[in-house]
């Protein structure tokens, strides 16, 4: 079953167009990777399913169209999204960030589950739960992200850049977790990702992005064994 | 409307059009009626007020609430200088310098904080300078306010008070005009657009934002003082209520109608700022305020760019209607700003807060 | 001695009203970004509001209590039809507008109700008492506990429940937050609702002193700013104490600094506020907040 689907999905910021076609579609339980280089439009292509851009072509979640929804009717509809810079919230504490995550939810008793899990699963927020999030460090910050996201528990997680500006051992405990967390809940996710290894150490396919439209698409194993992916992406 | 702006490009068309203007300007106070004469002389007083607001606010785009305060004190150091005898040239130049000392001194603390700090600092200068003015009755005679007679046309002029009165606020305001031209076009205006456009680039190019804010805001109050000395000029009295606070809005919302940022829109402003009062008084007195809130929320809405800007959003309609091809619309608001941007919603992260 | 006291208390009192407009601007400052100049002309409108309900024959409280309703009805609805367009864009024109605003309210205020002064009553009774000696008027006193009382139920709101935090984390960062699912345009009705039920809590507690006039909040606000900006834009409590503190300060200097005197004390926040500038341009609560590129 096919969770979400790009069809030529174009993309403006003001009078600039940053999407000039982008197709690929994430099944159930799947995860997926958008490779490419900077300017490419991976992050744009993130920000028009969740309504963050004026977007044309056809995006279909779980058989809807939800081209020209809102950010926050997006959301409701179990898509969370991990936004480029990791959008915490600085001034709020690690526990009220996780909070906000679970603003849509009513069952108080699974969300103190959740809350539970996600400090399980990121053992360093435990310690500083009652502290500022801008207090953290860069992963810290990147795993509150990913847990905050979490807590809204969402049949399909938009993940952009989780190891930028991290050291590569803290990126690598990033992705470990994320993978975790993917085998454990079974949630979708579509990954934003400049380092091709660390991707496909959690995707099983993936599309590369090239000014704005795709230029490669395969699972990981094929896009892997691929000369030009290798030089491109994978260092040598 | 295409041949119009064809004809208008042609240089000697533009000659031409100075020309008559200029002439008509120079004809008509010898022909029109007193009333009359007295009102274009006020609009120039005020044109000169608007003027100096620009600077800081149009072309610096810092929020200034205190122009008024400036145009008090100019006026005030004018009657002080007249009933002192001082020489009428020295009493023009005290009337632009001490204002301006003034100004620099606030500015220098005011343009530490950034944002807004200017216009919460000097919205405070009206309410202030009020009871200040009332307060120092050896210098400003009190709640009585004090007059100056000293505008009356000389004999061998030939000529009427009015019409003296109107020569004389126009060579100045025709002076201040030019001077603020050539500013805002030179390098310094160069400078004080991209301190308003951006602080952090203006810092990368050896800009200092603080600097020029400063040095902005002084040559508002300059401004602001000689338009108080060419109110003396006009109306040869002076009191408190000059500088009130409903007056000091009036001028910030005559600058956005006339179009900020622009030079011409600066005189739209100061006919602004006198026409509409007197229409709407005219009419009924307790209109005046609503009607003044309505027309500059109005402006903001659908004209951002003041008055000044109408010819040009006139053109690229018809000419939108007349090759039927949607160009992405390039709109000026007040503060320089994409308007369409602004529409999107919250997109932006809010600056260092996050 | 009785005197000091009396005017500390009194100045408390006047400070309130300080407060509770200085509390509005924060709210909003903290939730748009922006400074609502229009906050006084809005108090204005909601005193008349509470007159008009008067006049029908409403005692003071209620309908003090019915202006504060239809204040918040009408923050939010100026939010969502007047400042939402400008939101998100250069903040100069969203000020310009409130600047318009404030024009706008005034002048509807003075088209319908005129320009004259109008009794307002006091919501406390005109008694006083004693303490250590002093005399002390009940209303300053009252006026005092309504803003304690405000900023304890304002920080059981944002602290502690959920509409709180929601308030906060759209404050911070508007898109992120929509990504949690939180109706931010809503959220943007509520704060400036809350602040316009404040600024009208700050028009009932000021009319009564004044009397009822469509410019009442002009130099009112210019003292709300002066808190603000002495106390940090940033922390409510922050302007709470700066506008104690003005209040207090410049009635001790209306009556011990002979220059000053009761028609020039409105100089007392400013000179207070040259120096915090100078001296300490985030404000004395404030945290630096570092403009990025």
């Amino acid at each position: 079953m096919t969770l979400l689907e790009l069809d030529n999905v174009t993309a403006w910021y003001g009078p600039v167009q940053v999407l000039d076609g982008v197709s690929l579609s994430v099944p159930d339980n799947g995860a997926v990777g958008i490779l490419g280089a900077n300017g490419a439009g991976k992050t744009t292509t993130l920000r028009a399913i969740s309504g963050a851009v004026r977007t044309g072509g056809r995006i279909t979640y779980d058989g809807r169209d939800i081209r020209g929804l809102h950010p926050e009717q997006v959301a409701k509809l179990g898509i969370a999204h991990v936004p480029e810079g990791r959008g915490t919230l600085g001034q709020l504490t690690v526990r009220e960030n996780l909070r906000v995550g679970a603003y849509l939810r009513k069952d108080r008793k699974a969300v103190a589950e959740d809350l539970d899990y996600c400090l399980e699963l990121f053992p360093n927020l435990k310690d500083r739960i009652s502290s500022s999030a801008s207090a953290l460090s860069g992963g810290e910050q990147q795993m509150l992200a990913v847990a905050r996201a979490f807590m809204a528990r969402p049949r399909l997680l938009l993940l952009d850049e989780a190891s930028l500006g991290l050291a590569p051992s803290t990126a690598k405990a990033v992705y470990e977790a994320i993978r975790r967390l993917r085998l454990e809940s079974g949630i979708a996710m579509l990954i934003v990702e400049q380092n091709a290894n660390l991707a496909f150490t959690l995707v099983d396919s993936a599309i590369v992005l090239e000014t704005g439209r795709n230029v490669l698409s395969g699972s990981s194993a094929e896009l892997k064994g691929m000369d030009e992916i290798r030089r491109a992406y994978l260092g040598g | 409307m295409n041949r119009m702006s064809k004809l208008l490009s042609n240089t000697w068309v533009r000659v031409a059009v100075v020309v008559v203007v200029a002439a008509l300007l120079l004809i008509a106070p010898l022909v029109l009626p007193v009333f009359a004469n007295q009102t274009l002389t006020r609009m120039g007083v005020y044109a000169v007020a608007v003027l100096g607001l620009n600077i800081i606010m149009g072309y610096t785009g810092q929020v200034m609430l205190g122009q008024i305060f400036f145009l008090g004190v100019g006026a005030y150091v004018t009657a002080y200088g007249v009933n002192n005898d001082w020489n009428i040239v020295v009493t023009f130049f005290a009337a632009c310098i001490l204002p301006g000392l003034l100004g620099l001194v606030i500015a220098l603390a005011a343009a530490r904080l950034g944002g807004l700090a200017i216009a919460m600092v000097t919205i405070a200068l009206p309410i202030i300078g009020v009871p200040l003015a009332k307060r120092l009755t050896d210098l400003t005679g009190g709640s009585q306010g004090t007059s100056a007679r000293f505008s009356s046309a000389p004999d061998w002029t030939g000529l009427d008070n009015d019409q003296w009165q109107y020569y004389m606020v126009m060579v100045i305001t025709v002076i201040g005009f030019v001077l603020a031209y050539n500013l805002v076009r030179g390098k310094f205006g160069r400078a004080m657009a991209i301190v308003r456009d951006n602080e952090a680039v203006a810092r990368s190019i050896g800009i200092s934002p603080y600097r020029y804010k400063v040095m902005a805001f002084t040559i508002a109050s300059i401004f602001g003082g000689a338009s108080g000395f060419l109110y003396m000029v006009a109306v040869q009295y002076t009191s408190p209520e000059t500088m009130s606070f409903a007056h000091s809005i009036s001028l910030l919302a005559a600058m956005v109608v006339g179009g900020a940022a622009s030079i011409a829109g600066s005189l739209i402003g100061g006919v602004y700022y006198v026409l509409v009062p007197q229409v709407t008084n005219a009419i009924d007195p307790t209109v005046t305020a609503i009607s003044q809130g309505i027309i500059l929320v109005a402006v903001l809405f659908i004209l951002p760019g003041g008055l000044v800007s109408l010819p040009r959003v006139i053109r690229r309609l018809t000419r939108k209607r007349d090759t039927a091809v949607a160009t992405s619309p390039q709109t000026t608001s007040p503060m320089h700003q994409d308007a369409g941007q602004a529409a999107e919603g919250p997109e932006t992260e809010r600056q260092g807060q996050s | 001695m009785d005197t000091f006291i009396q005017l500390v208390i009194d100045g408390l009192a006047l400070g309130s009203v300080y407060a509770a407009l200085a509390l509005a601007i924060v709210l909003v400052n903290q939730s748009t970004g922006l400074i609502n100049f229009s906050q006084g002309a809005m108090a204005v409108l909601s005193a008349y509001f509470a007159y008009v309900l008067i006049g029908w024959g409403f005692p003071t409280i209620l309908a003090i209590l019915g202006s504060i309703v239809v204040s918040f009805l009408l923050g939010a609805i100026v939010e969502r039809l007047l400042i939402r367009r400008f939101e998100g864009g250069d903040p100069d024109t969203a000020v310009v507008v409130t600047i318009g605003l404030l024009t706008l309210f005034t002048g509807i205020a003075g088209w319908i109700w005129g320009y004259n002064n109008r009794q307002f009553p006091s919501l406390f009774p005109l008694e006083t008492v004693d303490i250590l000696g002093a005399v002390v008027s009940v209303r300053s006193i009252g006026t005092t506990l309504t803003i304690v009382g405000i900023m304890v139920v304002l920080q059981l709101l944002f602290q502690g429940t959920k509409l709180g935090l929601a308030l906060r984390a759209v404050a911070i960062n508007p898109s992120s937050a929509a990504y949690s699912g939180l109706p931010v345009g809503r959220l943007l009705m509520i704060g400036w609702g809350l602040a316009a039920a404040l600024g009208a809590v700050a028009g009932a507690l000021v009319a009564p002193a004044l009397t009822l006039t469509p410019g009442m909040m002009d130099t009112a606000l210019v003292y709300a700013l002066a808190a603000v900006i002495i106390g940090g834009l940033n922390s409510p409590l922050g302007a709470v104490v700066a506008a104690w503190g003005i209040g207090v300060l410049e009635n001790l200097a209306a009556v011990y600094v002979p220059f000053i005197g009761y028609d020039l004390k409105i100089a007392v926040p400013f000179i207070i506020l040259f120096v915090v500038l100078l001296v300490r341009p985030q404000g004395l609560f404030g945290r630096k907040v570092v403009v990025r590129v």
